[in-house]
């Protein structure tokens, strides 16, 4: 009847409305960091100028001259992927074997990791990377980044490997093949998706980490969260290079959860979901 | 190097060696996979937990210049017993519970409206991950700005309602709910997307019996879908609950526990007793406590799940 | 292995060797002149128009010297808990720090994380220590061992907009009361113009509000006893917060020095008292819309008359870890000599060298009014703007406090009297 139809049709164009809605409270702050960033301080201070105005690059100009971005970027990226690596070297035989071998209370040890705060860790780390002559380097900062994403990746890979058929694995037992082989050439291409997911995230979280850079880092290996906090002292009231450093240092990891958010959505939600 | 080529009998010893070595691993499989997470955990974690707690129990005052002596329980009674540290406990506790019980509200408020055939979930559910990803740093930057008594958009925006600008981060009374109104930005969405992959696996039969029950729509959201795919949301807020209980990064960068205390945690007050004040033994008491409180309220929402869990009949 | 292999390896070898024997060659060449080149000497500096002037003179340093220079620029509180962090651990490779002496000579002596500089400079009469003003150099002493060369002197002045003042018809205010005179009638927040802007962030306007203090006739401490609830000091407290409270910015609880001095810089506010030595921040063309029109004057008398600080605020020592102290000591006293200071001081940075500031040249770029403020300032200036204990910054919280409560209309003298509590304690503690 065309009464129910214009109904249905009132209730979906509102539901879109709504979500549009939701979708601009959500994304809001980071288009405006966007935009801010290629305003003048004027522009930014005068809220005519919301979305109508010229766009000028003079505050990334500022960032990259004034301010050298380029090593903090790239220290960033070093150590992320540094960490990421490893974290999966590690963690993934780690995962497998607490799955088949069902070590339960090692896997709760190291999730338990999670509750400790950064803070616990800095002086006994920074007393003992100082004694080995480790401060200022990648290697100290990709260590400490692991205790974050080390658990990460265990807690999303053992129920992972928990989920995985093992006919396979044993089909292969059978035929006289070692596990460390069976493990190589049978089970790791099958956990390619979470290990992709867990390598993603890990990398994600290597990147915004701050606390640990805060007191690991020295002149060489400064990483971009602690650039930025620095940044502050120079551009102070420089809304324009303060949002323009902003962007620098989000659009990398923005721009990973926009093209792997399939991965990334699985990774955040899973052991969440049973089954 | 010779090969040498089997012909019966015994093969030549190098290969007897790597058979004897495969096998040695076979039977330490477990141990070998699981020894550099072990190593990694025994060095990095335990050892400076460790240390951690055995300096929780000396008083060692850098400002005194004296060697730490032995005060055992003397940090923690101290901390007891400062009013300080019971102002902390309770902003970390009311930041975090805060925070976290309005995401929880609004990611299933959210994940339930969007739990249904539409077009553009998936651009919706990523642009949904954009909060939680960006740097926390530079989303505290965001918010400084957004939050700037004249000229962020925050105040611009009440103006336009006609509601009296806000000092946001700028006074003592509305820094820590300005800051939890940033985390409820930031974390919503997991709440939101855990609950949303909770909704999708859920079974069809209970729907179909209470619809041809003649169940109504309220009736089947609250005897139905909430209480089974509670056990998700509450895995989503137990993650929650423990990084908001840590949270540092935003409180750093923007206010660094201002003004006054009133946006400082436990966390913050731990770093400002060891880094600014220079007394190691209280601050390494505090993060103990600080662990202790985090672990308990873990273990209170677990159980809580598993009451759930039985009730439901996961 | 077969012959051709071996040969292989045999010139791979080679070719990794011969470079770095010609390295240690290289070095042997120029040691005699050159002791401590191709080591690199990291520093950890506050972000400051002196830490501007020393980067630009660093590539003149290596060239003389061959030593690279790392320096790691934070602002001034999370330097301080950095370094605080790196003596702890102690740290090797934490070779030149920045060091505020009144926060941190005790501290630095007592737990002797800085290395003794006398056998650097005593007997050195090219460098002439005596030429440093005797209480900046006291100021880094601790028994006996000197932990710092003094770089940074600063007084509290007033500086004011000229044309502000001249539209209103008014005169630049030499008594507080008449400070608060005139920021009453400047203030003009309708228009985004604010009378007076200050610090007021915790810990950081306490160094600013001492001067409000002294002149009010009050005082944080004597020895052991903790003075902040006196009369005088709780009409200081009021009188510091009615002012920034009824004529100031919003926000004001989060200014620190940069954040006040941009206000003023960027035009919005008629009055801003500070150190002189953060002038360039004020007045510099790159940093300032307004500098033409800034006006400086000295610190406004209260009831026991202007006594605005006059103090060493930065000086740059060796940390007492660190392995490359030779180096490390000889940068220090590159930009500490006669000649750095001088060129620091003409672009602006006011140092402690008492030659260098009885040369006019130093001086020469300065607007002049300012130089006539700053040698009034000296004869009149108290040598202390904190707290004079051992945990400077507990006890720069603490008496923070009652300002807060200022700031947000509050009992300034219950705060006040809670406060002095407090400090009192503290003091007691570090009798221990």
């Amino acid at each position: 009847m065309p009464r129910n139809r214009t109904l249905r049709l009132f209730g979906s164009v509102m539901s879109y409305l709504l979500l549009a809605v939701i979708l601009l409270v959500v994304c809001f702050p980071i288009l405006w960091m966007l935009l801010a960033s290629f305003k003048t301080q004027v522009q930014i201070q005068s809220p005519e100028h919301l979305f109508l105005f010229t766009p000028t690059g003079k505050n990334y100009a500022a960032v990259f001259q004034n301010y050298d971005f380029l090593k903090p970027i790239l220290n960033s990226f070093i150590v992320a992927a540094g960490s990421t690596l490893i974290g999966l070297v590690i963690g993934l035989p780690a995962s497998y074997a607490v799955s088949r071998y069902r070590m339960g209370t090692l896997g709760a040890l190291i999730l338990m990791i999670r509750f400790l705060p950064g803070i616990t860790f800095l002086i006994p780390w920074f007393t003992i990377f100082s004694r080995i002559g480790l401060i200022d380097t990648y290697t100290a900062l990709i260590l400490s980044h692991l205790l974050i994403n080390l658990p990460f990746i265990i807690w999303l890979m053992v129920p992972f490997f928990d989920a995985m058929p093992k006919e396979l694995e044993e089909s292969a037992r059978v035929d006289g093949c070692y596990t460390v082989e069976s493990f190589r050439r049978i089970t790791l291409p099958l956990a390619s998706p979470g290990a992709i997911t867990g390598g993603l995230l890990a990398f994600v979280f290597s990147w915004n980490n701050f606390v640990f850079s805060m007191v690991l880092c020295g002149g060489r290996t400064k990483t971009l969260p602690l650039a930025v906090f620095n940044f502050v002292s120079y551009a102070l009231i420089d809304w324009g290079a303060l949002m323009a450093a902003s962007v620098v240092i989000t659009l990398p990891v923005l721009a990973i959860a926009f093209l792997t958010q399939r991965y990334i959505i699985q990774g955040l939600t899973a052991g969440a979901v049973k089954g | 190097m010779k090969t040498g080529r089997m012909r019966g009998g015994t093969p030549p010893a190098a290969v007897l060696e790597t058979m004897q070595a495969n096998d040695w691993i076979e039977k330490h499989v477990r141990t070998l996979f699981t020894l550099p997470a072990l190593v990694f955990v025994v060095v990095m974690v335990a050892f400076p937990l460790g240390y951690t707690v055995v300096l929780s129990l000396r008083d060692w005052n850098l400002t005194t210049g004296s060697a730490p002596r032995w005060v055992w329980l003397g940090n923690y009674a101290s901390l007891f017993a400062d009013a300080r540290f019971w102002a902390a406990m309770g902003r970390t506790l009311a930041f975090s519970f805060g925070a976290v019980a309005i995401e929880t509200v609004l990611g299933v408020a959210v994940a339930l409206f969007l739990n249904r055939e539409m077009r553009g979930k998936n651009l919706t559910k990523t642009l949904f991950l954009l909060p939680m990803v960006a740097t926390p740093v530079a989303v505290g930057m965001v918010w400084l700005l957004i939050f700037e008594p004249t000229i962020g958009l925050a105040n611009h925006m009440l103006g336009l309602l006609h509601v009296d600008p806000q000092p946001w981060l700028t006074s003592r009374k509305t820094a820590l709910v300005s800051l939890m109104l940033v985390d409820v930005w930031q974390w919503t969405p997991i709440i939101m997307l855990v609950t949303l992959a909770g909704l999708a696996i859920l079974p069809r039969d209970p729907y179909d019996s209470a619809r041809i029950d003649g169940a109504g729509p309220v009736q089947i959201l609250r005897r139905i879908t909430l209480p089974l795919v509670m056990p998700t949301v509450l895995v989503g807020i137990l993650i929650r609950l423990i990084d908001a209980l840590k949270t540092y990064d935003i409180i750093y960068s923007t206010t660094q526990g201002g003004p006054g205390e009133s946006t400082e945690t436990l966390n913050i007050l731990g770093y400002v007793l060891g880094f600014s004040y220079f007394r190691m033994g209280l601050g390494a008491a505090l993060i103990v406590l600080f662990v202790l409180t985090v672990t308990a309220v873990s273990l209170l929402v677990l159980a809580l799940k598993n009451n759930v869990d039985r009730r439901v009949g996961w | 292995m077969r012959a051709g292999n071996r040969w292989i390896l045999v010139v791979l070898a080679a070719t990794l060797l011969v470079p770095s024997l010609m390295a240690k060659g290289q070095k042997e060449a120029g040691d005699k002149s050159r002791p401590y080149a191709g080591t690199t000497v990291r520093c950890v500096f506050p972000v400051h128009p002196w830490t501007d002037g020393v980067k630009k003179m660093v590539p003149a340093f290596t060239e003389a010297t061959g030593i690279k220079v790392e320096i790691e620029e934070l602002a001034t509180d999370p330097m301080s808990n950095k370094i605080a962090v790196e003596f702890n651990a102690k740290s090797t490779n934490l070779d030149v720090v920045y060091v505020r002496p009144l926060n941190e000579t005790k501290l630095f002596g007592l737990n002797g994380w800085a290395a003794d500089l006398h056998p650097y400079v005593d007997g050195d009469a090219a460098f002439d220590v005596k030429d440093f003003a005797d209480a900046t150099i006291q100021s880094l002493t601790y028994n006996g061992k000197l932990l710092g060369l003094p770089t940074t002197t600063e007084h509290q002045i007033l500086y004011y907009r000229k044309d502000v003042l001249e539209k209103a018809g008014l005169q630049v205010p030499k008594t507080l009361d008449e400070m608060m005179a005139v920021a009453a009638k400047i203030h003009d927040p309708a228009n985004g113009f604010y009378a007076m802007v200050n610090r007021g962030k915790k810990n950081i306007a306490v160094t600013q509000f001492s001067s409000y203090l002294h002149s009010f006739g009050g005082e944080f401490n004597e020895g052991d006893k903790a003075l902040i609830d006196t009369p005088e000091a709780i009409k200081a407290y009021k009188y510091y917060t009615d002012l920034l409270r009824k004529y100031g910015p919003p926000g004001i609880v989060n200014f620190s020095w940069p954040e006040a001095a941009a206000l003023m810089a960027q035009g919005k506010a008629g009055m801003f008292t500070d150190a002189d030595a953060i002038y360039l921040n004020v007045v510099a063309p790159d940093k300032s819309t307004v500098g033409d029109k800034i006006g400086f004057a000295v610190f406004p008398a209260g009831p026991a008359g202007s006594k605005p600080f006059n103090v060493c605020s930065g000086a740059i020592g060796v940390g007492n870890f660190s392995k490359q102290k030779e180096a490390a000591a000889q940068f220090v006293k590159w930009m500490t000599s006669k000649a750095a200071v001088m060129e620091l001081q003409v672009a602006g940075n006011s140092g402690a060298r008492k030659s260098v500031w009885a040369n006019p040249e130093s001086t020469k770029s300065w607007p002049k009014e300012l130089v006539e403020v700053v040698n009034k300032s000296n004869e009149l200036g108290v040598g202390w703007d904190r707290p004079r204990v051992i945990n400077v910054t507990q006890a720069r919280d603490i008496i923070s406090e009652p300002i807060l409560v200022g700031f947000e209309g509050g009992d300034v003298e219950a705060s006040a009297k809670k406060a002095q509590a407090a400090f009192q304690t503290l003091i007691d503690g570090e009798k221990k």
